[in-house]
């Protein structure tokens, strides 16, 4: 098959998780025969074939007043690019990823008269609402997306009721794929920490990824950590992400100073060296439709302790493969974190499992089955 | 010779409508086949029975005219594509920013002659919106696409050459206050498909 994939990210541009999953689907799916072209965003044409993947970048307006001016005009760049491609090689669909991709993938669908596959990785209205116009012409792109698409993906369980009940859609339409892990990344590379950056000899990491904003859940862990240094000196909070950090920074270190450390934005590759390197990471979303964290934790057989939410009431399990908070409740936070921390055997085993069960059930091989599956309904 | 009139609105005593509809009638009166497409605001509009108008509603709400254009030229062309026999049409003429980045695709994907009418410029209507300058990109981006930009008026073609640096060949001033304007429209179509002709021959 020849699935068009429409995502305003695309590795190595990535700001979130759309990026990682669309090249991680992309990529096995042209191992497994199919021909998968991206069409996103770059600051100038042009092309790249990578892995098997022909990635076909454009760029948008530099004029554009804001994120939703700036989704509409790189969808017409897109659609205008997509035309071109299609004279030379016909496409099976268009598959568009999270909400900016919405104006592009329906102007293609309808200029080339494709179907259309609408994955859904979250939704406006649980990132941080509807209450202004912009929110709102967001959530209708939302709403958009999923009615024009014949198959709607959503990477949640609970998150696909979310998704039908945001939109109001037929149960048959929506379907649950989970994110999946690229196992052979993680295999692949060999932890090479200089751990005195982050955190003394004795001391023991405690990982946050995540970008800082409310919805990660930045400002419970802080206000857990007092808490857990009492009880648990040799604990360090190594908390990484772009986004609000230095307001997270300020407050985290005049709660416990030193055992907090900000480095910034790490590399991908010193991010999986922490990662194995970490006792345990930590997830304290509020809102979470998938969370990879979890899973790239248990890649690296680190176990996760995440608030009970969303997809992380899949992708943990309690007491097994790490430990459920509840959410935006820092005393919760703080008592599982610590029951890991005082059984350090227990947590490798929590690791292990973590890592059997990430092997067993969330392989990109099985996801892109999947999805091309629903290429095959929506084709129907 | 059947052309494709692309226009925001169709209602009667709004002024893009009424050179539009006055177009279309002249048109089939020369025995051309004329298809409007064009928004359903619902408002009342009266045209010869002669001239296909279809008319589609839109279901998205934008937060200002910018981004709700911009979904509604996809729903244009989903009707274009749907609805009509998109690959015969000769000529597909668009009127203003407002439609396009329809007539941009479809004259890509069906190469079609691409004809724009722009009514006024955004910078003569003062630029003076947060996306002013989206808009006055697109009206770049017609200009550029089209094979024929008509302009009503000596301030508009002035913006046209000077604000959106239009090729002056392929510009032309056509009064639609003055008689016989709708037969330079026909004949600009005639012309422009003779030199398509001459092209593929």
């Amino acid at each position: 098959m020849r699935p068009l994939f429409v995502t305003w990210e695309y590795p190595p541009y990535k700001a979130g998780g759309i990026a990682a999953h669309c090249e991680d689907l992309a990529t096995t799916m042209a191992d497994q025969g199919h021909e998968p072209v991206i069409l996103t965003y770059g600051d100038e044409q042009e092309v790249e074939y990578r892995d098997g993947v022909e990635i076909h970048r454009v760029p948008a307006s530099n004029s554009a007043s804001n994120t939703l001016s700036w989704a509409m005009n790189l969808g017409h760049q897109m659609e205008k690019k997509a035309i071109e491609l299609a004279k030379k090689q016909d496409f099976d669909l268009v598959h568009a990823h999270d909400w900016m991709a919405v104006p592009g993938a329906t102007g293609i669908k309808k200029t080339l008269d494709l179907p259309m596959v609408f994955t859904v990785h979250s939704t406006q209205k649980g990132r941080d609402g509807i209450d202004s116009d912009y929110q709102r012409t967001i959530h209708n792109l939302e709403w958009y997306g999923t009615y024009e698409a014949e198959e709607v993906i959503t990477v949640g369980r609970e998150f696909s009721e979310e998704v039908k009940h945001n939109y109001e859609l037929p149960k048959q339409k929506v379907n649950y794929i989970p994110n999946g892990v690229n196992l052979e990344k993680f295999d692949n590379h060999s932890e090479n920490l200089n751990k005195d950056k982050y955190a003394l000899d004795w001391e023991q990491i405690v990982l946050f990824v995540g970008r800082m904003y409310p919805q990660k859940g930045p400002g419970h862990l802080i206000e857990a950590m007092p808490e857990i240094i009492d009880n648990n000196p040799e604990a360090k909070f190594v908390m990484c992400g772009s986004g609000a950090t230095e307001h997270y920074k300020q407050i985290a270190k005049s709660q416990v100073g030193e055992k907090v450390h900000f480095p910034g934005y790490v590399p991908d590759k010193e991010l999986l060296s922490l990662m194995k390197r970490a006792e345990m990471t930590v997830a304290p979303s509020v809102y979470e439709p998938f969370g990879i964290v979890p899973l790239e934790a248990a890649a690296c057989e680190t176990p996760t302790v995440g608030s009970y939410t969303g997809g992380m009431k899949d992708t943990i399990i309690h007491e097994y493969t790490g430990l459920h908070t509840y959410p935006a409740d820092p005393g919760s936070i703080a008592h599982e974190i610590e029951r890991a921390l005082n059984d350090p055997g227990w947590s490798d085993w929590m690791g292990q499992n973590a890592r059997e069960r990430v092997e067993d059930n969330f392989r990109w091989e099985q996801i892109s089955a999947w999805t091309t599956g629903i290429y095959k309904e929506a084709l129907k | 010779m059947k052309v494709l009139l692309l226009s925001k609105n169709l209602s009667d005593g709004e002024a893009v409508s009424e050179y539009v509809k006055n177009l279309a009638e002249y048109l089939v009166s020369e025995n051309n086949e004329v298809t409007i497409v064009s928004f359903d605001d619902e408002s009342y509009y009266s045209i010869d029975d002669r001239v296909n108008v279809n008319r589609f509603p839109l279901n998205f709400e934008g937060d200002n005219l910018y981004n709700w254009s911009m979904m509604m030229n996809n729903e244009m062309k989903g009707q274009v594509v749907e609805e009509t026999d998109v690959e015969e049409f000769d000529i597909i003429h668009a009127h203003d920013w407002t439609t396009v980045p329809g007539a941009v695709s479809l004259s890509k994907q069906f190469e079609t002659a691409f004809v724009l009418t722009i009514h006024s410029t955004e910078n003569e209507r003062g630029f003076g919106s947060e996306e002013s300058e989206v808009i006055s990109e697109l009206e770049w981006q017609g200009t550029f696409e089209a094979d024929k930009v008509i302009v009503n008026r000596d301030e508009t073609r002035n913006s046209v050459l000077f604000d959106l640096d239009a090729p002056e060949e392929k510009l032309e001033m056509i009064d639609p206050l003055k008689d016989g304007w709708q037969q330079i429209i026909l004949n600009n179509y005639r012309n422009l498909l003779d030199n398509k002709e001459q092209v593929k021959n």
